[in-house]
């Protein structure tokens, strides 16, 4: 490599360190990397911004992905790639994007503590409504152009805070999206189990193994049913996440408890499953003879005749062949329905969740650190969420949290020489509740959520 | 992004203008003429595909690190970077982005090293000098060159669809599919749209093989122009390669081509 070449490219390389003020400002991590709250050094915005910093060192082949995925999509409900940063000393990829305040993940969670507090979260009535459309919106933009997501779930759906975009839906971590109108190897091959497994579709469950459109729009049925209910619908207890094989009882199990077993009209090729004959042995269906969807959202107040129902019934087909495609869902009536769907989500309303939390340095790289801490910290949004602390915390194989990690959260003002961050919502973020623990299980079917008689709005989100 | 090639970056920023082109090779065309450039192009293309071959790589990545290996090239000199380097480069990282799945860097370096030995002693008489470091290193520059355009449209789909459309010709299709992979050994992959690089090669697969498709290309709604220009890209390729004897006239060539200083200059 010629020597001038290498003074004249690093001459005018920019560095992300002289650019950006990140530091301290950390406010996610997990397996892809560590995510920043940074602004620009020379103020010539005061904007916000998200730089992430990729696990590892070099270019792997998820990091490629991204890069060359984002750098070629386009879409005002899908993360923006604004700039890569190269650090060549260090060999470390930084990309930046615009800052989302919001994630599906802590509204949720907020929601569900407010929910357990039996305090009212006051938020427009068209909320749930505008993010699932807005959700179909960026997954149809992404699967018109032969992208999948294959990782759709609470923590990758991304809500602008304040600001131009405010309350504007991104989707995010296209970390394992591929193409797949062409896929070179079978998608199965590359890496075995991806999705998280509340959100899988059961014919994934079942060892089918190309991902399709389909896949991701059952996900965005787990979604919407959990926007309706703050519960993920499909709850299950997880033990291995890291295994090979794609066949998964309890998460099955789970499924029919809510769904009902299918019955073979509903979905005649359910015989050709690789994991079929383990199903027919594992399972009886008699012992689900009396589940039903209509009957589970039932008992979280969502009416059977309700649009939403009927729109969340049309997600969650078990069949992936007559699941809905983002395009039809689009059009369907519950989206012509009053309230219409917003631009901002909260449609102009005071934003109730808090702003993300700077993680601090001791929480990070404290490899002396014995305690399970260190485990708790690689779990938690180890299945990648963009930004912010999140994640599925009970995607590890942790289930007693809320301690050392909670711990160690402190809530801090904004970056260096910015004004504080959480003057208006001095809410009180619920401190790591533990959103899976089974007994928490049962609150859902007690808590009595009185509905709010206000027009504009109502306790729960639907 | 198999997507929108209008909104593409390789529409938006990698369509290049000849006259571009002309003016950023300035420096090496000073110390080669326009032919011995050609002829280097050429020499790294076939090993790109030697390498792609060894590795089992598809057509289509093979076709994606030549086309990174000529981007880098239209807008750096040869000397800036060692082609012996950049071509194993563009590999690695083209097997990444076609989802092949990442190449094993001592795969890399050992695939490198027998074939420089075996296939291309003719070229190089010492044996490959770079490590996996290099690789990486210089994987770096060349993301940073490609302006993180990553996703390369190729001539092989709209080439399938008009073949589709046509109607069964396995014969025509096969030949256009290799007219294809010849156009990566000229300039046209960085001066035209894919789909017109596809109507382009059909259309000398068709002259080769005397099928009279003219009422079927009239209908076809292109600028004719830029057709011809890529089909006299091609045939000046397949002009040059009648009287041009690789094995013996390249050793010369690379010795003459601008090379890297690892030394400042004064």
């Amino acid at each position: 490599m010629d020597y001038d070449f290498k003074i004249r490219t690093a001459n005018e390389r920019a560095k992300v360190e002289d650019l950006f003020d990140y530091e301290g400002c950390k406010v996610g991590r997990g397996t892809y990397g560590h995510v920043y709250k940074a602004r620009r050094k020379d103020g010539s915005d005061t904007k916000d911004y998200a730089l992430k910093q990729i696990e590892g060192t070099g270019l792997s082949m998820s990091a490629c992905r991204e890069i060359a995925l984002l750098r070629e999509l386009r879409h005002v409900n899908v993360i923006t790639l604004i700039r890569v940063f190269l650090s060549h000393n260090d060999r470390k990829v930084w990309l930046l994007f615009d800052y989302a305040e919001h994630d599906l993940w802590h509204i949720i969670k907020f929601h569900r503590a407010a929910k357990a507090n039996k305090k009212p979260v006051m938020v427009p009535k068209g909320m749930v409504k505008s993010l699932l459309y807005q959700i179909l919106d960026g997954i149809h933009y992404l699967h018109s152009n032969w992208v999948l997501h294959r990782d759709l779930k609470p923590a990758n759906i991304l809500v602008m805070g304040e600001g131009p975009e405010r309350g504007r839906v991104k989707i995010a971590d296209m970390g394992f999206a591929r193409l797949f109108n062409a896929p070179l190897k079978p998608l199965a091959d590359l890496d075995p189990v991806v999705v998280t497994f509340w959100y899988r579709a059961p014919e994934l469950l079942l060892g089918a193994r190309h991902y399709t459109k389909a896949i991701d729009i059952w996900a965005i049925g787990c979604i919407f049913a959990e926007l309706l209910t703050s519960e993920p619908i499909f709850h299950c207890r997880q033990e291995d996440i890291k295994t090979s094989n794609p066949y998964h009882h309890d998460q099955l199990d789970r499924i029919f408890n809510v769904m009902g077993f299918p019955l073979e009209k509903d979905w005649e090729d359910i015989k050709k499953m690789p994991e079929h004959p383990t199903l027919q042995k594992d399972f009886k269906r008699s012992n689900y003879s009396s589940c039903s969807l209509i009957k589970y959202m039932d008992r979280h107040k969502i009416k059977p005749d309700s649009k939403a129902f009927h729109l969340l019934q049309k997600l969650l087909l078990m069949d992936p062949n007559k699941r809905i495609t983002s395009e039809v869902a689009m059009q369907d009536p519950y989206f012509q329905e009053d309230p219409l769907p917003t631009n901002d989500v909260f449609a102009g309303c005071a934003i109730p969740y808090p702003k993300r939390e700077f993680l601090t340095d001791d929480d990070q790289d404290d490899k002396s650190d014995k305690n399970n801490t260190r485990t708790n910290q690689t779990n938690n949004g180890g299945q990648g969420a963009q930004q912010g602390g999140g994640g599925q915390s009970d995607q590890g194989n942790n289930h007693s949290h809320g301690g050392p990690n909670a711990a160690k959260r402190v809530r801090l003002s904004g970056p260096p020489g910015h004004p504080p961050a959480g003057q208006q919502n001095n809410i009180q973020q619920p401190q790591q509740q533990d959103f899976h623990h089974p007994h928490q299980q049962n609150m859902m079917f007690q808590s009595g959520n009185q509905q709010q008689q206000n027009p504009t709005f109502q306790q729960r989100f639907q | 992004m198999a997507g929108n090639f209008w909104q593409s970056s390789h529409y938006q920023q990698w369509v290049l203008d000849k006259q571009d082109l002309v003016r950023e090779r300035q420096y090496d065309l000073g110390i080669l003429s326009d032919e011995e450039y050609q002829k280097i192009f050429i020499f790294f293309s076939n090993l790109i595909q030697t390498l792609g071959e060894q590795l089992k790589l598809r057509q289509q990545v093979i076709a994606t690190a030549t086309v990174y290996f000529k981007r880098f090239y239209a807008r750096n000199s040869l000397k800036c970077i060692d082609p012996l380097l950049l071509a194993p480069t563009c590999v690695f990282l083209a097997s990444k982005v076609e989802e092949f799945g990442v190449i094993s860097n001592s795969r890399l370096i050992s695939i490198c090293q027998t074939v420089v030995k075996n296939k291309f002693s003719y070229a190089y008489s010492q044996e490959f000098p770079y490590r996996s470091t290099h690789i990486l290193e210089c994987e770096f520059y060349l993301l940073e060159n490609l302006d993180c355009c990553l996703i390369v449209y190729q001539p092989y789909r709209p080439l399938l669809q008009l073949l589709a459309d046509i109607g069964h010709e396995d014969q025509l299709l096969a030949l256009a599919w290799r007219v294809v992979n010849d156009s990566l050994r000229t300039d046209v992959c960085l001066l035209y749209p894919p789909y017109q690089i596809a109507i382009g090669c059909l259309q000398i697969a068709c002259v080769v093989l005397q099928k009279d498709l003219k009422a079927w290309f009239a209908e076809l709604n292109v600028d004719i122009e830029k057709i011809q220009e890529i089909v006299r890209y091609v045939c000046s390729l397949f002009e040059l390669w009648k009287t041009y004897d690789e094995k013996k006239d390249i050793q010369a060539l690379l010795n003459k081509m601008p090379k890297p200083k690892t030394q400042p200059s004064r």
